[in-house]
């Protein structure tokens, strides 16, 4: 564990430099301990795939002190309860009109647009941080088979739902926004919900499986 | 109530943000002029936190039918009630049947409108900030439309206050923007850094057309990677005044509305320059200039004393 300043009101622990599981678990302990004490210095704590960063209070604490006041802590991570991941199926209907970057994910990887669906379902993804837009889930790790670049321009507009890939990762579009990924379908369910805690339907650490339909 | 007569380029519903939920992706929302949204509220006599209305762009007009007091904050505006002009941080009476009209903005890009009493609009993950993306706080999510009806509860007239002209921010561009080491300044050439440290004419840059409430993007040198770095990082957090830099090396200034980036994390616009990145319009100028972490607290301390001495007594 690293500890970096983050401009003035942020504190950045790192955990790792890749995209990995083990890394992942770190700091998903890491993050719902830090939660789970309900410090009054913190705003906000952002979990991603190597880091955990934290946006703390500098009106009520320095930023010396709060990195004491971390280091102090962390004595008691093993008593973190972390709550039980979830496992969601998501049901996608891929191609065609769902899917317009299906045709370029296909020829990039030399299969079938079958095969890369068959690809896509079989694995069981983790979700290593949820952000960029509420309730989006970065998701992964991707079989190399499809890996796919993202695109050199990001589309101005995708559906709500858009289910994309980017290098070794995939995610899920809760709003029509601008999207860098290459869209392969499109899923009915909401991933976020503001009327309604918890507002985001997935939750780092859960597990999720694609259904084609 | 209100009515809107015309919306200008985009007119809003924000207050200071929502915070605590960046972990669900949620970001703040924040009235991107800090100073300006809570003077607006000060001038009015609302609680610290209340709605107000963020405006970009002139031809901006509303109709009043309750009698109320009002003040126009943010960007230096021509702004007129009925025929009379209207003197910008400082509070006057509307009266029922009155039109409010912003007719030019002359210098910055965002104002900011408080009414006395409370607007009528949904406060969602506690906050009114209108999330325009996801369509949810403020007015029904989105940004104001022609013939839009605000309700005000508890409107009312109250004795004029103004802010000290000393207090005012001084908008001139070109801006200079104080920026703090990032997490990836180490993948830039020393050139490109030393540029930035320098703080001189080669560290200039150019506002964007794509400039909104996500992003500002700029124009101008390239900023330059170091042979065989990574250009674009593992997605991880971000903090609001972030400069990211994709891979044509064109900076991308990060506003309140991301809560996790991919390109690399050159550098961070220190919190006291903040208010300023509201105010930035496209073509306008800014200079980068690096600055050390202590620095960057004097001037945040000396920011929050100027605060406090604006407000109306």
């Amino acid at each position: 564990m690293e500890f970096w300043r983050y401009g003035e009101d942020g504190v950045r622990i790192v955990f790792g430099n890749t995209i990995d599981l083990e890394v992942s678990e770190l700091i998903r302990k890491y993050y719902f301990f830090l939660k789970s004490l309900r410090l009054e210095e913190i705003i906000d704590i952002i979990p991603s795939f190597t880091s955990c960063l934290i946006h703390y209070d500098s009106r009520r604490i320095s930023f010396s002190d709060f990195l004491s006041l971390l280091k102090k802590r962390m004595e008691n991570i093993d008593a973190v309860c972390l709550p039980e991941p979830r496992t969601h199926k998501i049901p996608v209907r891929y191609g065609g009109e769902y899917g317009p970057d299906m045709e370029f994910v296909c020829s990039y990887a030399g299969l079938t647009e079958a095969e890369v669906i068959e690809i896509h379902t079989s694995t069981v993804y983790t979700v290593f941080a949820i952000g960029f837009l509420p309730g989006f889930p970065y998701m992964g790790i991707l079989d190399k088979r499809i890996y796919t670049p993202r695109l050199e321009t990001p589309r101005l507009k995708v559906p709500e739902g858009s289910v994309g890939l980017a290098q070794l990762q995939t995610g899920i579009y809760p709003f029509e926004s601008p999207a860098g990924w290459r869209i392969i379908g499109k899923t009915r369910v909401r991933l976020f919900d503001a009327g309604k805690e918890p507002h985001s339907l997935l939750r780092m650490g859960d597990t999720v499986r694609f259904m084609a339909v | 109530m209100i009515e809107i007569i015309n919306p200008g380029w985009c007119s809003i519903v924000v207050d200071r943000g929502r915070y605590g939920y960046a972990d669900a992706g949620i970001p703040t929302s924040a009235a991107l002029d800090y100073f300006s949204y809570s003077m607006a509220n000060h001038l009015v006599g609302n609680e610290m936190g209340g709605p107000v209305l963020e405006v970009t762009g002139s031809a901006f007009s509303l109709r009043f039918d309750v009698d109320v007091t009002c003040a126009v904050t943010g960007a230096e505006v021509i702004a007129y009630l009925d025929e009379r002009p209207v003197t910008p941080w400082r509070s006057f009476a509307a009266r029922a049947g009155n039109t409010l009209r912003v007719k030019e903005v002359l210098e910055g890009f965002r104002y900011y409108i408080g009414f006395s009493g409370i607007m009528e609009v949904d406060r969602v993950i506690n906050s009114f900030s209108t999330n325009i993306e996801c369509r949810f706080g403020g007015y029904m999510g989105r940004p104001l439309l022609k013939g839009d009806k605000i309700g005000l509860r508890h409107a009312k007239v109250i004795g004029e206050r103004f802010i000290p002209e000393d207090a005012l921010p001084s908008l001139s561009p070109p801006y200079v923007l104080r920026i703090l080491e990032g997490p990836e300044m180490g993948r830039f050439t020393e050139e490109t850094v030393g540029r930035l440290i320098e703080g001189g004419v080669q560290s200039w840059y150019t506002v964007s057309a794509k400039a909104n409430r996500t992003g500002i993007r700029l124009e101008g040198k390239p900023l330059v990677f170091k042979k065989g770095v990574n250009k674009t990082i593992i997605s991880e957090g971000v903090l609001p005044g972030t400069i990211q830099v994709p891979g044509d090396g064109l900076p991308i200034i990060t506003l309140y509305e991301r809560t996790i980036g991919g390109y690399a994390r050159l550098a961070l616009i220190v919190k006291a320059d903040h208010d300023l990145l509201a105010q930035l319009k496209p073509k306008d100028k800014v200079i980068f200039r690096i600055i050390g972490i202590e620095e960057a607290e004097r001037l945040w301390n000396r920011k929050v004393e100027h605060f406090y001495r604006a407000l109306p007594q």
